[in-house]
């Protein structure tokens, strides 16, 4: 993994961690990237643990160290443990997680692997679980999780790493 | 139509969360409005991580036209002199990108930097994350393609 950083954060501190970091070089996406995360945090019908569960599965198969060390405070007081945490690894079909919360994971190794070949049964078992709405609603979740970890891990600068960081939403 | 609810594409699609959808479009219009990286190097990287994803809705798509002849040689853009070089050093970094985002080096992310900065480098590593997302969910979603796909003609 880079350890040196491949773009330098802006010169100027706003205290947000977004804005103050490498994507801050980017005015003219900033906002609306932040206006995004916090929409589909705020805006969906998941609630912000089961939110919480697709992003760190993500986080653990992107291998994003930023992304792994993080914990949402909205999902932690929406019920999301570290206990639970603990569960969201490759094993996770054999964990005490629910069937809603396994498929969550599951969803999510779907898009980040092989998002052509969701097959016919599990289509089944996610439309007998989920909404329409909630389905759409983790696709994008997850696209756009995808998307920050990747860019994460593209600029660099990232350590082995990091301590559990409790954080609130970025505004 | 998909399988799960009547869209015909990605707007269609998402139009069931109206809030997200909003913010959604808002962010990926930003892409091709900002003065970091041209828009038409942009839509290369986009149609090159379509071929690699084999997906033939994100391929026949246009976002924004480019140069007649750079569309059907894509696959060829090491070698075919159409490719400018700020377009190489893009396409060469959105191939590893695409493969193993791990995998991507220093000297890639120099390559793009040398011509476009870290602003330009920022801007293309935030656009693939949302194209590469856009191209898994039309694949996962299974999108029907195009029955007017575009034409080679670009600007």
């Amino acid at each position: 993994m880079a350890s040196r950083p491949r773009a330098t954060n802006p010169q100027t501190s706003t205290g947000n961690m977004i804005a103050d970091s490498a994507l801050g070089l980017v005015p003219e996406t900033l906002s609306a990237y932040m206006a995004l995360n916090r929409k589909i945090w705020e805006s969906g019908p998941l609630p912000p643990a089961q939110i919480e569960i697709a992003r760190l599965r993500n986080a653990r198969k992107v291998n994003c160290v930023f992304c792994k060390s993080v914990r949402y405070d909205i999902a932690r007081a929406d019920g999301l443990s570290e206990d639970k945490v603990a569960m969201i690894q490759d094993d996770f079909r054999d964990s005490a997680l629910s069937q809603r919360e396994k498929l969550i994971i599951a969803f999510t190794d779907q898009i980040l692997i092989d998002p052509a070949g969701v097959s016919a049964s599990f289509k089944a078992e996610l439309l007998a679980e989920f909404k329409v709405e909630e389905l759409v609603h983790l696709s994008l979740a997850v696209a756009h999780f995808s998307g920050f970890s990747r860019c994460a891990v593209s600029l660099g600068g990232m350590p082995d790493e990091l301590p559990i960081m409790e954080i609130p939403l970025p505004q | 139509m998909n399988w799960l609810n009547s869209g015909t594409d990605h707007q269609s699609t998402i139009a069931v969360l109206p809030d997200i959808a909003a913010a959604y479009d808002t962010l990926y219009q930003s892409l091709w409005t900002q003065p970091h990286l041209p828009a038409q190097t942009l839509e290369l990287c986009r149609l090159r991580l379509a071929q690699l994803h084999r997906s033939t809705v994100e391929l026949q798509r246009q976002e924004y036209p480019v140069q007649e002849g750079k569309r059907e040689h894509l696959t060829h853009w090491d070698t075919d002199s159409r490719y400018s070089a700020l377009e190489r050093a893009c396409l060469a970094f959105t191939e590893v990108y695409a493969m193993d985002t791990q995998a991507i080096t220093d000297e890639l992310a120099e390559a793009v930097k040398l011509h476009v900065g870290d602003a330009g480098l920022v801007l293309l590593v935030e656009a693939l994350g949302i194209l590469d997302g856009r191209t898994r969910l039309s694949l996962l979603w299974q999108l029907p393609a195009s029955i007017h796909p575009p034409t080679a003609e670009g600007a």
